[in-house]
This record gives structure tokens, C-alpha cells and sequence, in this order.
């Protein structure tokens, strides 16, 4: 699921021929480095083997992945992080360092997929993990496995949208265009677009007109 | 208007117009002192106030040197136009933040390296209101500065001028103009303006410190929309560019990747006898006659907590248990619309358009003080954060997500007010240093929570009144000001009027930290304001601190 070539507009579509790697010439040398670099980060340094399956079937679940994926590795992309100790610069104070707390919860996932499906969390099918993701979210502030959910669900999201939004397929997903030096825009304002970024093909797309 | 720049801070034509943005020749030529060198001034931190105050005092002729933990950065090889790139702009090592409501603290609010957190700041410089000065005294609550607006009105003028701020003129506060003309306005801005008409509610565009125009060898804005990743273009406004370059060019060093572990004391007089610091992996001391720290309102009272000695036991300055309290964040709710037209609000300056009419205390009201409301223009993983925080995630983030060009968005700046439990203290856990780590302590109030809430309100209102069928808001929170503020004696505060400690004559402070209010201004302008007049009540005086 992590590796492979960038999937084809997803089943969104909002934006049809648009892949912002194409501009990759236009951006200044040290930018397009880093972004090349993020597409086949190295193999994971951190997580145990059984780590890097939780965390996988973890970030799948939260970022969609699994049921729409845009090809991202997102574990290889935390992994990366916690090994190069690459932290936000805080911690709560109920909360042990980044990479334990990593580490911790990726265990408590797997001790309650045991409890509730006797099976490990990567091994449960996407409903069950689903499931147990859902569970730990309704917490709200309160306990889990002596950690307050709510700050577990915060380093979770965190890491993962940190990881999947600063890649190229997701910037195709949403449009953006990505590195802007030093090319810079030149047509600001409402519904004005530059000649290499696309309309929106499905502007009434809201999501939450969707849900009434 | 540029000549006269030009005479008093040359920075902007010191750097190249080849098209790269740093001036290597002025770096490798720059004047060095050996550690023995009693030099007349060391300054801690290379941000908004110590790249001031070095430029300032080096001018006068003082022998300057400028420490800063960070690296000496190159905007050419050093940054990138890329939002997780930039990661590396942000002090990330370790601090423990706790209370009620825990600031997050990182790319939020701490920067490092010389430039200090304005490398990475939006580039919006606002001024304080006359009524900031005084809240307690007009409004009983917050505290009063030991001087008054009028005190600070001339450093507000003359730093405009040297960033250079560009804006329609101000009507709020204070109304003044600007040196540069207002920058266009991208799709974000326009609803804000348009929304807000619809409303009654007067919105201007600017202050932004991007010059509008060429100012000196500084090329125009090219709206790329990654202000708060460093400018790639040498655009906006940083002390990096704005006055370290003259600062070097009258012989002050600046000393990179410096680490400033305590402030040495002389045990008999009581004086400060300059910084050891770590560099290379090797402990060192510079002499110096005085000293100015300027580490920001986390690291500054870490330092003084760190530098504890038999004389000062409880650390420095903090006799009176001051060291480290009253430290303020705005509260900085970010409300998002969603228009059927597309906003593709990460073009342009991200912080552009706003509205101070909510600023003073409104005696309908039933909280003091106020809140501005400005654009912001989050970037895809700060919107997935804005996204996330309203509970979305599997497919509904990756929904939301997807519809990013269809959202304006709207920052707050509330006013919280200043408490004594929010505060800075030493934690147990230790840094690669061995030193221990800043514990950051942050609860609100009732009157801070009321202003977030009134907050929200109106940014919904003028999102609604510009079209948007939808709107989420996201808490946080943004800027740092206090720690080690200003009073009129050692009882309330750390240092004077004039920014230098009550407990240590040849020690000063000259950062954010001293800022007794913040109003609902970002607060660089004001902090190089008050460092420029500090350093012009140094020059005035005797070398030393005892004038």
C-alpha cells in the first residue's frame, strides 16, 4: 500500500490533469530537492516490524488510505521523523517524549484490537480497525491506557497529516500547486487561477452539502 | 524617504542584487573578538530585539557581539518554498508545556537562528494602541507600562521606515500612514473586505513589513504565499536582513551556532561579567563590560532561572519570584468559510486585511480589552490541522481536504491578560546541554475565554455576510510577549523602563519578554520599538550600565 507510483486522480477527481511534480523544473534547486527526497524516504529506522504494521494500518485508517490511496508512505514518513528526533519542539507534560509515546500507543492499539477482535490491530480487517480508532476518538479528554486520549489523538493526527499533506499527490488531490519560487503568482483574487493550476471540475463538491 | 533610511541603517542596500540574497564578502569579512576581549556589549539572541540593539549600539561605536544558538542562515540554500521543509526554522528542542490550556509552542510562536522567530513570522506589524499602556489604570485589569504610547511613537515611525511596512493608512489606535503603499489583495482578502462592508465594519489592508517596491538592493513581493517559511525573495521584513547586515558593516560580530548556557557573575560586586556559552562542543566565555539577554519569553527566563549562583540562588533577577511570570499568548481562534467560487487563499501575503474596531475595552460588553481580526492563509498541513481539530478524519478529512481552494480563512488576535501563573519554570528533564528545560504553564481566564468566543462570533459573521454556507473554527493560539517585564520596581517586575534588570546594573533585557500588555497587535514591531529606544537611552549614557 505504501510504495508505487502516484494513483491517477482518486475517485474525488476535482482536478483533471493536474500533477503538481510536472512544475518541478520551475522551482529553485534546494526545494525540488527536498520534495524529490520526500517521495522514496528511506526504509524504516524507528518502528520495530511490528511497529511499522500498526503504525501503517494506523495512518491508513486515519488518512483514508486504504480505501483511496494516493500512494503516500506515510509510515516511512513518521518513521523518519521519531528516528532523526524530528519533534514539534513541546510536549505535554502527561504525555512521555514523541517517539514513546509512538511507540506506547502503537502497542495499546494492539492490545485492544486483542481484546475486543483476538487479533493484532494490522491483522483486523478496516471496520475492526475503524472500530477501535473511533473508540479512542469518542475518549474525548479521558483515559486510555493511563494516557489522556485526547493527546494521543493530537500526536496521531499531527504526524499524519504533517506527512500525507506535504506530498505531491495529496497537493494534486487539493489543487495546490506546491513550491512557488522562484516563479512566485501573478493572479491573486476570487476565482482567478495561474495557466498551470485547474479549475475545480466539481466546485459544488462541499462536503458538508454532501452529508445533508 | 529611502536617503533617509539609507543614513541611519544600510542594511537594505548592503545585500546583493545579483539575484542571491545574502552578502557572503560582509560575513567572512566581519570584525571578530577573541573571548578575552572585553567587549563593551554581548547580546543573547539575534531576533527582533538583539539584531536591533546590536545595529543601534555598533553604529554609536560600541564593541558588539551577537550570540545566537541558531545558524547564520543563508535564504538561498538554507530555506525552501515548502511547509514541512521548513521545519528547521522553528527552536525544537525539548520544553514541557502543561496548565489548563497548554500553548503549543514550536513553529508557532519560536524561531531560531539570526533573524530570531521574525524569519518565520507572517510579516504583519501592527502598532500597540495608546490604550495598551495603561489597562490597569483605564480598565483595572493588565498591567500599566512604566512609559506611555508617546514614549514609544518616534521607534515605531523610524522602524517602519526600516522594514519597510506597506499599508492604507491606519485609523485605529494611533492613526498614521504607512512608507509603502498597500500590497494587492488576493481572494482571502477580498471576502474579508467584502464581508465586512456588508457589515458596517471598517477593514484596511496592511500593515505588512514586505516593501512594495524595490527598497534598496530588496526585490519586489512575488506573492508566493510561504511568508511563514522564510522569504525565499528577501521581500519581507526579518532582522537578518533588515539590520544585521549594517550591524556587521559597523564592526559588530555576530556569533552563530552559539548556545548561551548562564550569564557569569561576579560573586563580590554583583555584576554581570559576560556569557558562557557552547559552540563546537566546547564551553567557552566571553568577557564582556555588559550584557543584554534577547532569547524571547521561554528562553530568556530559562536562562536567567539557569544561571542561578550562591549570590542569586532562586536565578537571576528573581529575588522577588518575577523570573519567568506574566507570560501572555493571543488567543487566536481561526474561523474558515466555504465559498462556491474558488478563494486559493495561499496566494499573496497570508496576513493582509484587517480590523481593529473590536480592539478597546466596549463598555456594552461584559469582558475588558479586545481582539483584531485579520486574514490568515493556512498552508495544506496547517489547514489539515484546522481540518482535524473539527474531528474529521479517514475519508471526511480527505473530503474536506480536497475542497482546500474553496476556503477563506480568519485569524483572531484576543487580548488575554496577564497572569501570574503563567509562567515559565524549570522542568526535571534535561537538554543536550545538561541544562534543565523551560516547563511553559498556561490556564485562561473568564475575560479570555469571553474574548474568544466574541471573537468567533464576529468572524463568522463576516465570512456569513460574504457568501460562505459553512464555517469551522479551530482554537489556538499565536505570539509570545512577557517573562521578564518591564515595572517600576523589582517588586512587579524584572526591568525598568528602560530595559534594564533591577537586580544587576550592567544586565539588560531586550526582547518580547519585557512587554507588560500585548493589546491585539503582533508584536515584532513593538518589541524592535522598544529595544531601538533602549539603545538609544544606552548611547546616551555611560558604557557600563551605570547611566
Amino acid at each position: 500500500m505504501t510504495q508505487g507510483p502516484p494513483a491517477a486522480p482518486g475517485p474525488r477527481g476535482r482536478f483533471p490533469g493536474f500533477a503538481v511534480m510536472r512544475q518541478a523544473p520551475h522551482w529553485d534547486e534546494v526545494t525540488a530537492l527536498t520534495i524529490r527526497s520526500r517521495i522514496a524516504p528511506p526504509a524504516p529506522r524507528f518502528f520495530t516490524a511490528a511497529e511499522q504494521a500498526t503504525a501503517r494500518a494506523l495512518a491508513g485508517q486515519l488518512l483514508d488510505q486504504p480505501h483511496d490511496d494516493l500512494g503516500v508512505p506515510v509510515m516511512e514518513m513518521i518513521d523518519a521523523r521519531l528516528a532523526d528526533g524530528q519533534t514539534d519542539g513541546w510536549r505535554q507534560e502527561d504525555m512521555p517524549e514523541d517517539g514513546q509515546a509512538w511507540r506506547d500507543t502503537l502497542a495499546h492499539l494492539d492490545s485492544d484490537a486483542k481484546e475486543r477482535f483476538s487479533a493484532a490491530f494490522a491483522d483486523c480487517d478496516g471496520r475492526e480497525q475503524a472500530a477501535i480508532v473511533q473508540a479512542v476518538q469518542d475518549l474525548g479528554s479521558r483515559d486510555w491506557h493511563g494516557l489522556p486520549a485526547g493527546h494521543v489523538w493530537s500526536l496521531w493526527t499531527r504526524y499524519a497529516c504533517t506527512a500525507l499533506y506535504a506530498h505531491p499527490a495529496a497537493w494534486d488531490e487539493m489543487g495546490f500547486p506546491g513550491p512557488a519560487y522562484p516563479r512566485g503568482y501573478k493572479n491573486a483574487g476570487v476565482d482567478a487561477r495561474e495557466p498551470f493550476e485547474v479549475r475545480d471540475a466539481r466546485p459544488a463538491l462541499d462536503p458538508v452539502r454532501e452529508r445533508r | 524617504m529611502s536617503a533617509g533610511v539609507r543614513a541611519r541603517n544600510e542594511s537594505a542596500w548592503l545585500l546583493p542584487n545579483d539575484g542571491t540574497r545574502t552578502n557572503h564578502r560582509l560575513r567572512r569579512d566581519m570584525r571578530r573578538f577573541g573571548d578575552d576581549d572585553q567587549v563593551d556589549l554581548v547580546i543573547v539572541g539575534c531576533g527582533a530585539g538583539g539584531s536591533v540593539l546590536a545595529q543601534r549600539l555598533a553604529r554609536a561605536g560600541w564593541r558588539v557581539v551577537a550570540l545566537d544558538a541558531g545558524p547564520f542562515w543563508d535564504p538561498d540554500t538554507d530555506w525552501v518554498s515548502d511547509e514541512a521543509g521548513s521545519h528547521h526554522l522553528y527552536w525544537t528542542d525539548p520544553r514541557v508545556i502543561a496548565g489548563a490550556d497548554p500553548v503549543p509552542l514550536g513553529s508557532n510562536n519560536s524561531g531560531r537562528g539570526v533573524g530570531g522567530s521574525m524569519v518565520h513570522y507572517a510579516g504583519y506589524t501592527p502598532r500597540f494602541h495608546p490604550s495598551d499602556f495603561s489597562t490597569l489604570r483605564d480598565d483595572g485589569v493588565g498591567a500599566d507600562w512604566p512609559f506611555g504610547y508617546q514614549e514609544l511613537r518616534p521607534y515605531y515611525a523610524a522602524i517602519e521606515q526600516e522594514l519597510p511596512v506597506a499599508g492604507e493608512h491606519w485609523p485605529w489606535g494611533d492613526p498614521h500612514g504607512y512608507p509603502h503603499r498597500p500590497h494587492p489583495v488576493g481572494g482571502n482578502g477580498e471576502l474579508f473586505l467584502s464581508g465586512a462592508e456588508k457589515l458596517g465594519i471598517e477593514a484596511r489592508v496592511g500593515p505588512v513589513a514586505i516593501a512594495n517596491g524595490r527598497f534598496g538592493n530588496r526585490p519586489h513581493c512575488i506573492y508566493r504565499g510561504f511568508c511563514l517559511q522564510g522569504c525565499k525573495v528577501n521581500a519581507k521584513a526579518s532582522p537578518l536582513i533588515t539590520h544585521i547586515p549594517d550591524a556587521l558593516a559597523h564592526g559588530a560580530e555576530v556569533r552563530a551556532d552559539a548556545m548561551v548556557t548562564r550569564v557569569g557573575i561576579d560573586e563580590r560586586t554583583g555584576r554581570a561579567t559576560g556569557v558562557h556559552y557552547v559552540r563546537d562542543g566546547a564551553s567557552r566565555f566571553q568577557r564582556a563590560a555588559m550584557v543584554a539577554i534577547a532569547g524571547y519569553s521561554i528562553e530568556t527566563p530559562r536562562l536567567l532561572l539557569n544561571s542561578a549562583s550562591p549570590r542569586y540562588p532562586d536565578g537571576l533577577c528573581n529575588e522577588f519570584d518575577q523570573v519567568g511570570r506574566y507570560i501572555m499568548v493571543q488567543g487566536a481562534p481561526q474561523t474558515a468559510g466555504r465559498f462556491d467560487a474558488e478563494v486559493r487563499m495561499y496566494k499573496a501575503p497570508p496576513p493582509e486585511v484587517s480590523t481593529e474596531e473590536f480592539y478597546e475595552t466596549d463598555p456594552a460588553k461584559d469582558y475588558k480589552r479586545g481582539f483584531a481580526v485579520q486574514t490568515v492563509s493556512p498552508l495544506p498541513i496547517t489547514w489539515a490541522e484546522h481540518v482535524a481539530a473539527q474531528g474529521h478524519w479517514g475519508r471526511a478529512l480527505r473530503d474536506y481536504m480536497s475542497d482546500y481552494v474553496h476556503w477563506a480563512c480568519l485569524g483572531s488576535l484576543c487580548e488575554f491578560l496577564p497572569l501570574a501563573g503563567n509562567r515559565v519554570t524549570l522542568a526535571d528533564e534535561t537538554d543536550c546541554y545538561g541544562l534543565p528545560v523551560a516547563r511553559f504553564a498556561y490556564s485562561q481566564c473568564d475575560n479570555d475565554k469571553a474574548l474568544l468566543t466574541a471573537a468567533q462570533h464576529v468572524m463568522e459573521d463576516i465570512l456569513t455576510a460574504a457568501g460562505a454556507d459553512e464555517v469551522i473554527t479551530i482554537k489556538r493560539y499565536a505570539h509570545l510577549v512577557g517573562g521578564a517585564r518591564m515595572a517600576k520596581d523589582a517588586r512587579h517586575g524584572v526591568v525598568d523602563g528602560r530595559c534594564r534588570t533591577f537586580a544587576v546594573p550592567n544586565l539588560y533585557i531586550t526582547d518580547g519578554s519585557v512587554l507588560p500588555t500585548q493589546g491585539s497587535a503582533n508584536p515584532a514591531l513593538t518589541i524592535m520599538a522598544v529595544a531601538a529606544r533602549a539603545a538609544d537611552q544606552l548611547i546616551s549614557g555611560a558604557r557600563g550600565g551605570d547611566g
